[in-house]
């Protein structure tokens, strides 16, 4: 599958682009400096070369950062999978027209000759260029506390180390035509947004990865002996812990008070056997020893068909009152409606779950004002939610009663929150979860 | 995660991003020119040269003892130390005076070495030819090896401290004035009024200072090729420091004295690295407001950079073929020949010269030690030209800095028998002198048993080469050298080796191999996207 996606981001961008330019100019000032040709004036080559030398170290320093803290320098590893079909397809393939041997994803940008070339760039030939240009700025005279005996070998290997970036700009610019079209590569380069494959499996897997570790779900992972493995920052912050380092190898015990850990002990036996467990509430025991509430699941984990430990998230339930302790059997039975309203109050959109609970039919609600789904008594307590919600504000959970069609009312809780287009508040949506029949079973 | 981007302001995004790639670029650009263009002038603190050029505080017309009727120079010399009496002691401790300096040698051995007894590739050698190379000796009669350096009657001090202009030493006559009218080479020398001189005395002019040191040599110029009579009245454009239209400086505002001990020396026959005079000590040792070519002077001299030529008035001796000497009109007269300039460049009694006017200079490594070939050193190898002085250092001495030469090239009288260069007696009327009988061989067994040295008999020529570091003739800042005048491949230091210079050097493998990875890249995108196209248009 292939999809319109945006690939480099500005950064990235800003970064590659400055560093054409530098490049650029410091093999036009450098070749001048080697007596190549005369253009600028020697003084003025050495003086711009070395302003060029000393914004390119900054452009770099930036960007060791941006590669550590975006993740992208995993892009960079090198692979040896696919690289004789890569460069089978640049020495046959591409002028019978066959396909890329390798697919550009968001998650795998570079083919594993890019990888190679890159990473040698990275870690040879610009670190070498970058240290021997400043022994060539710094320790040109012998009389330096390092006594290099002179510059010669700094600035011959400073010298092949400019030819390789030059046959290095060459093939890469060549190879930017290879693209879908001529332009595509370096359209993309500029905009930020390229044509590429969709791998469903590794799309799946990134965002589970980035749901686990930006989730506001606390997430947590025990050994088998019921020690911390792994937690995430939502975890921390549930237990007002600020360090990883707090929690990881201790025992779950330390989580709970006295009283409640046999209830815990319970769960965890329960998992190791195999069991699964969807959502309890729990009552957590905070760093600083308040309290908190929440609720649990838990699954074991599997290495080789044994259990080896137990993970699971936690979400933060402490600032409902106690009526919405419904909410986990709600979250159990996952039968919530979902509505939109436009901004005049009329439904736009229903699911079928809400017309279950309601008892309409889709055609009988669609267009219809939010009135309807209430009674009287309750109506001024929607009225006033939706002006909340129109002046900007979203609405997590609160207990509401319905009207359904045939006059008879339920108690469900209900989200709401405002629609955007352009910062216009142009209606709200939401979800409602009922807590009737539950609390019937209860 | 990531933002969704609106369409329509792709545009400008992209053109905000060669913004902010461009804009400190053009402040970059901005800046260097603006440093480049902009460059403050040069304060100089310059030592006390006003000072030491305001007339004397004393009227010496004043004292009766000056008013006297003095009827030879000793008498003037009496009534000086009279006075300064204990300036004859200092005097006696001098270069001026001695004509030597103390050296240490190789052994460790502390000997005296100057003028008086080191061989040049000029008129070689003061040994038999005392009267007329001490006519620039600041004493009065050293006429052969057994002056007196002890009597301090015998010091001339008007010939530097006379302001009038008049008084002048005749050029072969050991230092002493003429008695009565005499004229040298069509020159007239009258008998001086010491009475007027002693009178009108005070620190030394360009005058008098130049009326030895222009003239080194046996004419103006011939020496140094940066010292000569132009610069008694000159302009900046020959001199910066000198010139009356800019500094008007004096020579001894920057060669000071300590008590007649005047600061510097040059390396052609000296050899103590004390009491120099240098740039620095007006300009500091970071002059320049670029950093690099501060850095520059740790290596570079001055000189090297603000001396781009020298003899930029009069010509200089470049040349000097002793082997051609001897040759006589029909009429039985010395040879001599001009050049369409007046510059003469054959003389029966001296032989063949080349002169050069606006020289640029060769350039060499100095840390500020000299050696010269001593009278009785052994010449081994004759195919190379014999160091009459070597300037000592080369890139691996940190104390070596690359000076700017003169080279003066010589073919002198040579015992292939002893392997030693001869002192000839040129100068005399005796029947040995080479100038009065035109023989060899004769003026060498005086020239030899004068400096005490053996002569086998047999004598030939050998090229030499004399070494003269340049320190005037100092130009401005404008025609001072670019960095491109060394820094390119066939540039001012071409013959310096040892050492990588950007600009200058270069592997020509590396360049070969990185020049054909270039071309190679570039044919093989040309063809590879040549065959693309072909092959898909097939299609």
């Amino acid at each position: 599958m292939k999809k319109r996606t945006y690939i480099y981001r500005r950064f990235e961008r800003f970064w590659h682009w400055s560093q054409v330019l530098l490049i650029f100019f410091l093999a036009l000032t450098g070749f001048e400096i080697h007596s190549t040709y005369e253009l600028f004036g020697f003084e003025n080559a050495v003086n711009w070369h070395n302003i060029a030398a000393w914004a390119f170290l900054v452009l770099i320093t930036f960007t060791i950062f941006w590669h550590f803290d975006s993740g992208e320098w995993k892009q960079y590893i090198p692979t040896t999978k696919y690289i004789m079909a890569q460069i089978n397809y640049y020495i046959i393939g591409i002028f019978k027209g066959a396909p890329h041997p390798t697919h550009k994803t968001v998650y795998n940008k570079f083919n594993p000759l890019q990888r190679f070339t890159y990473l040698g760039l990275k870690l040879l030939v610009i670190p070498v260029q970058v240290v021997t240009g400043f022994l060539y700025m710094y320790y040109m005279y012998p009389e330096n506390p390092i006594h290099l005996g002179g510059i010669e070998i700094t600035a011959l290997i400073h010298t092949f180390g400019a030819f390789v970036l030059i046959a290095f700009v060459i093939f890469h610019v060549y190879l930017t035509t290879t693209g879908e079209t001529v332009l595509t590569s370096i359209k993309a380069m500029l905009t930020g947004w390229e044509v590429v494959d969709v791998d469903e499996e590794e799309e799946h897997v990134e965002h589970l990865k980035s749901a686990v570790k930006y989730s506001i779900a606390g997430y947590y992972r025990l050994d088998k002996n019921g020690n911390f493995l792994d937690v995430n920052e939502a975890w921390l912050k549930m237990y007002k812990c600020s360090d990883r380092e707090q929690i990881i190898g201790k025992h779950y015990s330390v989580a709970r008070r006295e009283e409640d850990v046999k209830a815990l002990d319970t769960i965890v036996s329960k998992v190791f056997e195999g069991e699964i467990i969807k959502a309890i509430p729990a009552t957590r025991k905070c760093r600083d020893g308040s309290i908190g509430k929440h609720i649990l699941s838990a699954n074991p984990t599997y290495a080789g068909g044994d259990v080896t430990g137990m993970e699971g998230f936690i979400i933060d339930i402490t600032d409902l009152d106690d009526e919405s302790e419904h909410l986990h059997y709600a979250v159990k039975n996952s039968k919530a409606g979902y509505y939109r309203l436009n901004h005049k109050g009329y439904y736009e959109d229903v699911n079928d779950a809400w017309l279950k609970l309601y008892g309409f039919e889709r055609d009988e609600i669609i267009g219809q004002h939010y009135s309807l789904s209430r009674t009287k008594e309750d109506l001024h307590k929607l009225d006033e939610m939706i002006a909340k919600v129109t002046s900007g504000k979203s609405i997590s959970n609160m207990i509401a009663t319905r009207k359904c069609k045939d006059g008879s009312t339920g108690k469900h809780i209900v989200s709401a929150n405002p629609v955007y287009d352009k910062d216009v508040v142009v209606g709200m949506e939401g979800f409602i979860l009922d807590i009737d029949s539950i609390k019937d079973e209860v | 995660m990531e933002r969704t981007y609106i369409t329509k302001g792709k545009f400008a995004r992209v053109l905000m991003l060669f913004a902010v790639v461009l804009l400190p670029w053009l402040i970059a650009i901005f800046w260097v020119n603006k440093v480049s263009l902009e460059q403050k002038p040069v304060t100089v603190n310059i030592i006390n040269y006003k000072a030491d050029s305001l007339p004397s505080p004393v009227d010496h017309s004043a004292y009766e003892i000056l008013q006297q009727d003095f009827t030879t120079p000793q008498q003037v010399t009496e009534a000086c130390l009279s006075c300064h009496n204990k300036t004859g002691h200092d005097i006696m401790h001098t270069s001026h005076w001695k004509w030597s300096r103390p050296y240490v040698n190789e052994n460790g051995d502390t000997v005296e070495l100057g003028k008086k007894n080191i061989i040049n590739n000029f008129c070689v050698g003061t040994d038999s030819n005392e009267p007329r190379c001490t006519s620039c000796h600041i004493g009065y009669g050293w006429k052969d090896k057994d002056f007196d350096f002890k009597a301090e009657m015998n010091i001339d001090c008007i010939i530097c401290h006379d302001q009038t202009g008049t008084y002048k030493k005749f050029p072969v006559a050991a230092g002493y004035p003429v008695k009565e009218e005499k004229v040298f080479n069509g020159k007239k020398f009258l008998p001086p009024d010491y009475n007027k001189v002693a009178q009108n005395v005070g620190m030394p002019k360009r005058e008098n200072c130049g009326s030895c040191h222009y003239y080194g040599g046996g004419g103006n110029n011939v020496k140094h090729g940066d010292i000569e009579k132009v610069l008694t009245n000159t302009t900046k454009e020959v001199d910066i420091h000198m010139g009356v239209d800019g500094e008007n400086m004096s020579c001894t505002a920057c060669h000071a004295s300590d008590r007649h001990d005047i600061q510097g020396q040059l390396y052609s026959v000296s050899s103590y690295n004390q009491n120099r005079t240098t740039c620095e000590q007006c300009h500091t040792e970071t002059p320049h407001e670029n950093t690099i070519i501060n850095q520059h002077a740790n290596r570079v001299a001055c000189q090297t950079c603000h001396i781009p030529t020298y003899a930029k008035a009069a010509p200089t001796k470049m040349t000097w073929d002793w082997s051609t000497a001897g040759r006589h009109n029909e009429d039985g007269s010395v040879t001599v020949e001009k050049d369409s300039n007046g510059v003469m460049t054959y003389h029966g009694k001296k032989g063949t010269f080349e002169w050069a006017k606006n020289v640029t200079p060769e350039y060499t490594w100095f840390n500020g030690n000299a050696e010269h070939y001593l009278i009785g050193d052994k010449v081994e190898d004759t195919t190379v030209p014999v160091q009459i002085n070597t300037l000592l250092g080369d890139y691996g001495d940190l104390e070596a800095k690359i000076i700017p030469v003169k080279v003066h090239r010589g073919k002198q009288i040579y015992d292939p028998v002893n392997k030693t260069l001869i002192i000839p007696h040129l100068f005399g009327k005796d029947s040995t002198a080479y100038w009065k009988n035109f023989d060899w061989n004769k003026a060498s067994i005086t020239g030899m048993e004068a400096a005490g040295l053996p002569y086998s008999g047999e004598y030939s020529f050998v090229n030499t080469e004399m070494y003269w570091p340049l320190n005037h003739m100092v130009s401005s800042r404008e025609e001072s050298l670019k960095c491109i005048d060394c820094h390119s491949r066939d540039g001012r230091l071409d013959n310096l080796a040892g050492f990588y210079m950007p600009g200058r050097d270069r592997s020509v493998i590396l360049d070969t191999i990185g020049v054909l990875f270039i071309i190679l890249a570039f044919v093989g995108v040309v063809v590879h996207g040549a065959l693309r196209y072909f092959s898909s248009s097939k299609k």
